[in-house]
């Protein structure tokens, strides 16, 4: 496998542009959808499938140094997960790993059973009813493979979303930490860097200024597939109840000839 | 909510509920088969013949309720012994082959294949167990509130899953007008401890399950769950099975209320969080 490719989404530079998701619906050529009013200027209120990259806009009261409300932004994209969900739910192989670690849907081999879809622990991956199979944030797989950045990195006017290997761009976010919390920023913090945390670490990681949850993101985001031996198991011993159940009412006590 | 919903609906109701009675029919007939006497043989013999249907409807649900259809052979292009879908898809295609040779050869009166039969239904009995019991590992095994913080929901469909299938081959046997022998008592019998065994899983299952219950047992949900499953679907069936005595009229209610209730299960859980 070549060296991890990764990106690293720093919040703290957003300007709320939204620069990113235009650049990946012209890319990627992902249509026209109908505007929601979400209450703020975000759009949609949640990743579709025409929407890859999706600026949030987040208003968090006390959480700037000051104590002040703080107009929280945030480009989310697919977490291009190290233990991917949707790649380990996937029946049919069309969600695979590229060599540069990211996550990738081929939608000539998707027959839609949307398992995937389940099984995302932060609600990326989407069904697209003309197609019939499931989409997400590509990493630009085109692009990456022709020496080009995602186009949402290339398009952010404040690098706050930024393309490159993995271990460099995650030296680099641990600095900035560092001196985010030097300004004040307390709950300044990576979300996703850590290759032993959860998931195996994130593929495109965070930098956020307040708590995960303030950006919607779960705290300790799970494999979907973490209790199948459990639930099997579990499952195991109602059938032994069940069949032994069905063995005493129907076994032969030596009458049934009559 | 930030994690999405699969939108599976009504085809995966309908399959999670015909596949629990494919898979029921199926493991109560092997057991009649194996162990009964040689009259239960027509329990044996509706049990494998129900199930030859219903897990070939079981297959075209899936299928329709793929994104694209016609490339649902691509599930069987591919295998993942850990992921619940892949398994589940080659043991709907399995289990068909057991139950189409397990149907041909309880027509036949020779004792050299009964033999065989019985010893080939012992291997299928296992895939009828899983796939009354998979769905619900399969629904458990997601990111979803309510199904992925059930532990017990593999152990409660295969529950239902005997539950209803015993009461399908009873029904089936009344109208065939095979239900005046002690082989219909043996499967009320039968259906009298798998509905125990369902309301002791069910009862853990909410247990465990504690407030994240609450898309079935409060809300819009509600009168379904308590009402129609635990009410008219097990309660209610289980005290008409325990003191209907020999009535058979009572124990065809039961039967009918029993499948009822093993719809209605698959119904709130599959639907309850992607209203």
């Amino acid at each position: 496998m070549a060296r991890t490719l990764a990106m690293f989404t720093d919040t703290s530079l957003c300007i709320g542009c939204r620069a990113c998701q235009v650049a990946c619906k012209q890319w990627n050529e992902l249509g026209l959808e109908t505007p929601e009013w979400t209450g703020t200027y975000q759009n949609h209120a949640h990743f579709t499938d025409k929407t890859y990259r999706l600026v949030r806009f987040m208003e968090v009261p006390g959480a700037k140094p000051n104590g002040d409300l703080a107009w929280l932004l945030m480009s989310d994209v697919c977490k291009h997960c190290a233990q991917a969900g949707c790649l380990d739910a996937c029946p049919t192989g069309a969600i695979y790993r590229t060599e540069y670690g990211t996550v990738n849907i081929n939608q000539d081999v998707c027959n839609g059973c949307r398992y995937c879809v389940a099984s995302c622990p932060f609600g990326v991956v989407t069904f697209n009813e003309q197609t019939g199979t499931a989409k997400k944030c590509t990493f630009c797989n085109d692009r990456i493979h022709n020496g080009l950045g995602p186009a949402c990195a290339k398009a952010c006017p404040t690098d706050s979303i930024q393309f490159g290997f993995r271990d460099e761009l995650v030296a680099k976010a641990t600095k900035r930490v560092e001196t985010l919390k030097g300004m004040g920023f307390k709950d300044a913090q990576l979300y996703g860097a850590d290759s032993n945390g959860f998931l195996g670490g994130l593929n495109a990681f965070f930098l956020l200024l307040a708590k995960p949850a303030s950006y919607h993101l779960p705290d300790n985001p799970q494999r979907p597939q973490r209790n199948v031996v459990v639930d099997s198991l579990l499952s195991i011993g109602s059938a032994l109840l069940v069949g032994v159940g069905a063995l005493l009412a129907f076994r032969d006590r030596g009458k049934g000839d009559a | 909510m930030i994690v999405k919903v699969p939108g599976w609906e009504m085809p995966i109701v309908w399959y999670f509920f015909l596949g629990g009675i494919a898979g029921g029919a199926y493991f109560t007939a092997a057991i009649a088969d194996n162990f009964g006497a040689r009259r239960d043989h027509t329990v044996a013999r509706v049990g494998y013949l129900l199930s030859l249907p219903l897990v070939a409807v079981c297959g075209l649900l899936l299928i329709i309720d793929l994104g694209v259809p016609s490339r649902f052979m691509n599930m069987m292009l591919h295998f993942k012994f850990w992921d619940p879908m892949s398994l589940g898809a080659w043991a709907v295609g399995i289990f068909g082959g057991f139950t189409f040779v397990s149907s041909v050869l309880s027509f036949s009166t020779s004792e050299a294949v009964a033999a065989f039969r019985r010893k080939f239904s012992l291997i299928g009995m296992l895939f009828g167990f899983f796939l009354a019991a998979y769905t619900g590992v399969l629904l458990s095994n997601s990111t979803l509130p309510f199904w992925a913080d059930s532990r017990l929901m593999g152990a409660l469909f295969l529950a239902s899953g005997g539950s209803t299938g015993m009461a399908a081959v009873a029904l089936i046997m009344f109208i065939s007008g095979a239900s005046s022998g002690e082989s219909w008592h043996k499967i009320e019998v039968a259906d009298r401890f798998s509905m125990l065994i369902e309301m002791l899983v069910l009862a853990a299952f909410l247990a465990v399950l504690g407030s994240a219950a609450q898309p079935i047992t409060s809300g819009h949900f509600a009168p379904l769950f308590w009402g129609g499953l635990v009410g008219a679907g097990l309660i209610l069936p289980l005290l008409l099975n325990l003191f209907g005595g020999r009535v058979r009229a009572l124990g065809v209610v039961s039967a009918v209320l029993v499948l009822l209730g093993g719809f209605i299960l698959r119904y709130v859980v599959v639907m309850s969080i992607q209203g």
